[in-house]
């Protein structure tokens, strides 16, 4: 019994905490910051689905857990690493539509209107106690991700705004749904080549058309400068 | 047998995707006509896969796990696919020579555009099997990449900015539709034993689940699958990237649509199972009305030959959204027919604007001069092309229009609403029409020689659209209707 309220509890105070990285990858000016915020979520997220497994003893959520830790802690930070070293920006500085503050606030209004449509379907569905808060964390994540598509200029922000927003969806599927691992591995697959395809236009945006059709020629970034 | 299906489908793209790698790697003199024969060989033999597929049973189970299958549905979607893309195969050659020859696409790029091209095609037939509705949402994506690649192929920056706009704003959705379908999966944990994404199962399963959490889902999938068709307000990639990718692209987009719109009519028929469907018919109309008002207002405007095809092709996916919500056995009868009628019209008109594009090197209206003289066939096409988009009587999108406003008659404003739409939308088109065809010769230009592979296509859209305007074949009627009972919408 206290085995579980303690992992109720590790598993509240992950999700604030991973809610908090939200706010951060809004307001992060430095990219190299930004990919930084972003491997310590997927980190969290890691966690908190190792902790679950830890609860529920389903055995998808391990691999769920083991599979983020490698690719989203690990591999797409130094993918995205070695993308900044071959653009010449550094830093996002611009914002459009939303500034850092009114992102924050129209995020609390999200928050709460997704709590409020959880809130009232929270009988309807028959999920565990820690369904609402894992489900509005989650919504409120992939919306905040969905800001900073929308607020941010530069096109690897914008990529880590979707990665955002995907850890939501991550997120929320944790807590709604135990869906086969087979898709969740696909959506990774997924994920993955839209990273490649975005950093390939995000260089494209950088350099000459010459340069980037070079590097679409050898279906990524590793050709001879 | 039927358990391998799907690896035979998936056969032909994987061969002429290898092949085309191994082409650009070890033959320095692999060019535009043998990768552009190889497209077309994989196109012909897709068109028989769908034709062998439409001779067997159905429904039919195409794998040991029982994510693929094929009813009538997928079968007419994919005859309607491979029909495209051998068009358009076709049309390539010719096109895509023209572009090596005015340096509009880097020869060297040639593997990659046609690989793209091939593999393209196979998702979207791997899209219409899948029995699973997040393989589904993954082929779809899948589509979205592979569009991209092709849209970055001509040298071009701006292809760079709508690719990117593409890539983001279709994704995006998409995300959204997966978080409905990770509630959908929830509910049919209710009502399925372990729960389940297959169409059959949720189909089986749908009286069952709960209506709120249900209508949830549904908006939540509507707003991924609905971008992916052009749906207002999440169309905002579509022009753009019409606009900017090959003409020969420009065309196949319009089974990448249907994707879409496929997607949308499996959980129309979804939500009819479910006790109460108003709000999925609400939400549909909605869409369907908003859609149809920003194309048609948006047409007025356009400078742009293809961007005036493009907003045509959102105006036509809010009609088939409207019909779609109206869920009467007719007007459903004729949004299936619509899913055929609609990528011929784009396709001739992509077809044609792709030759005024080959003669005037530009898309807008004011390079254009003495087309009928320079481009007799061409022009035929945009002009038959524009007056079967505004849906002319004699012309196949005019019984759409017709049958689906008539489904419209009991609520006379939404009925006034769309006429009012449909004329704005058909005067804006006549209009940039008008303004081609009176444009005064700017400087004396040759004739640009259009290739038979560019001809043919366009005839055989001219001629497919003039058939289906006058006559509906009786195995395609009786197709379409077997389509609506699969479906659980007939009467």
């Amino acid at each position: 019994m206290n085995e579980v309220m303690l992992s109720t509890e590790i598993i509240r105070i992950l999700l604030v905490l991973i809610l908090g990285t939200a706010v951060l990858v809004i307001t992060q000016r430095s990219l190299s910051s930004l990919f930084s915020i972003y491997a310590i979520q997927s980190l969290l997220l890691a966690v908190l689905a190792l902790v679950l497994f830890w609860q529920e003893g389903i055995a998808s959520l391990l691999l769920i857990s083991m599979l983020t830790l490698v690719s989203k802690v690990i591999v797409i930070p130094v993918f995205l690493r070695s993308v900044l070293r071959k653009i010449s920006i550094k830093r996002d500085l611009e914002f459009r539509f939303l500034t850092p503050i009114s992102s924050i606030m129209i995020s609390a209004l999200l928050i709460f209107g997704v709590y409020h449509v959880f809130f009232e379907l929270r009988n309807d569905l028959h999920f565990g106690p820690l369904f609402l808060l894992g489900a509005v964390i989650g919504v409120s994540l992939a919306l905040m991700g969905m800001m900073v598509i929308f607020s941010r200029r530069k096109v690897i922000t914008k990529t880590v705004g979707y990665l955002t927003m995907e850890n939501g969806v991550l997120l929320f599927g944790l807590f709604v749904a135990d869906l086969p691992f087979i898709i969740e591995v696909l959506v990774l697959v997924d994920l993955g080549m839209i990273l490649v395809l975005a950093s390939l236009l995000a260089f494209g945006i950088d350099s000459s058309i010459e340069a980037f059709h070079e590097r679409l020629r050898n279906f990524g970034l590793d050709v001879e400068e | 047998m039927a358990a391998y299906i799907i690896w035979i489908i998936c056969l032909p793209a994987l061969v002429s995707a290898g092949m085309m790698l191994w082409l650009s790697r070890c033959s320095a003199h692999a060019g535009n006509r043998h990768y552009s024969l190889l497209s077309i060989i994989q196109a012909a033999v897709y068109a028989g896969i769908g034709l062998w597929l439409a001779n067997l049973e159905r429904p039919l189970v195409l794998s040991g796990s029982g994510y693929f299958y094929s009813d009538t549905l997928a079968v007419y979607e994919i005859l309607v696919t491979t029909g495209v893309f051998l068009l358009a195969a076709v049309y390539a050659r010719g096109y895509v020579a023209s572009l090596i020859n005015q340096e509009e696409i880097d020869a060297s790029l040639l593997p990659v555009f046609y690989g793209s091209f091939c593999l393209l095609e196979l998702v979207l037939i791997l899209g219409f099997l899948s029995n699973n509705l997040a393989l589904l949402w993954i082929f779809i994506e899948l589509s979205t990449l592979l569009s991209a690649v092709l849209i970055v192929t001509l040298k071009a920056r701006e292809n760079i900015t709508a690719a990117l706009k593409y890539v983001f704003v279709a994704s995006t959705a998409m995300l959204f539709s997966f978080m409905g379908i990770i509630i959908l999966f929830g509910l049919s944990q209710g009502t399925i034993t372990g729960g389940s994404l297959n169409w059959t199962d949720l189909m089986a399963g749908a009286a069952g689940f709960n209506q709120r959490a249900f209508n949830i889902a549904f908006i939540l999938m509507l707003i991924g699958f609905g971008a992916k068709s052009g749906m207002a307000p999440f169309h905002t990639w579509l022009p753009q990237a019409y606009a900017k990718a090959p003409s020969a692209v420009s065309v196949v987009y319009g089974a990448v649509l249907n994707l879409g719109l496929y997607a949308i009519l499996r959980l129309l028929a979804l939500g009819r199972q479910t006790a109460d469907a108003s709000l999925v018919s609400t939400s549909l109309m909605a869409a369907g009305m908003l859609t149809l008002g920003i194309a048609a207002f948006s047409l007025l405007t356009r400078t742009n030959t293809k961007k005036v095809i493009a907003f045509s092709a959102v105006e036509q996916t809010g009609l088939t959204l409207i019909g779609m919500s109206l869920a009467s056995p007719l007007a459903l009868f004729w949004v299936v027919f619509n899913l055929l009628a609609q990528p011929v019209t784009k396709a001739l008109l992509f077809f044609s604007a792709g030759i005024w594009h080959r003669q005037y090197l530009s898309n807008k209206f004011t390079a254009v001069f003495k087309p009928l003289v320079l481009q007799p066939l061409a022009s035929a096409g945009l002009v038959t092309g524009v007056a079967a988009a505004t849906g002319v009587p004699l012309l196949p999108v005019f019984l759409v229009k017709f049958n689906i406003l008539t489904g419209l008659a009991q609520q006379p404003l939404l009925l006034i609403l769309a006429l009012f739409f449909f004329m704005v939308a058909a005067g804006g088109m006549g209009y940039y029409l008008l303004r081609c065809f009176s444009q005064a010769e700017s400087q004396p230009a040759p004739a640009f020689n259009t290739p038979l592979s560019m001809k043919v296509p366009v005839i055989i859209c001219l001629i497919l659209l003039a058939i289906l305007g006058v006559f509906l074949p009786p195995w395609l009627s009786d197709m379409i209707q077997t389509i609506t009972l699969e479906l659980g919408l007939a009467a």
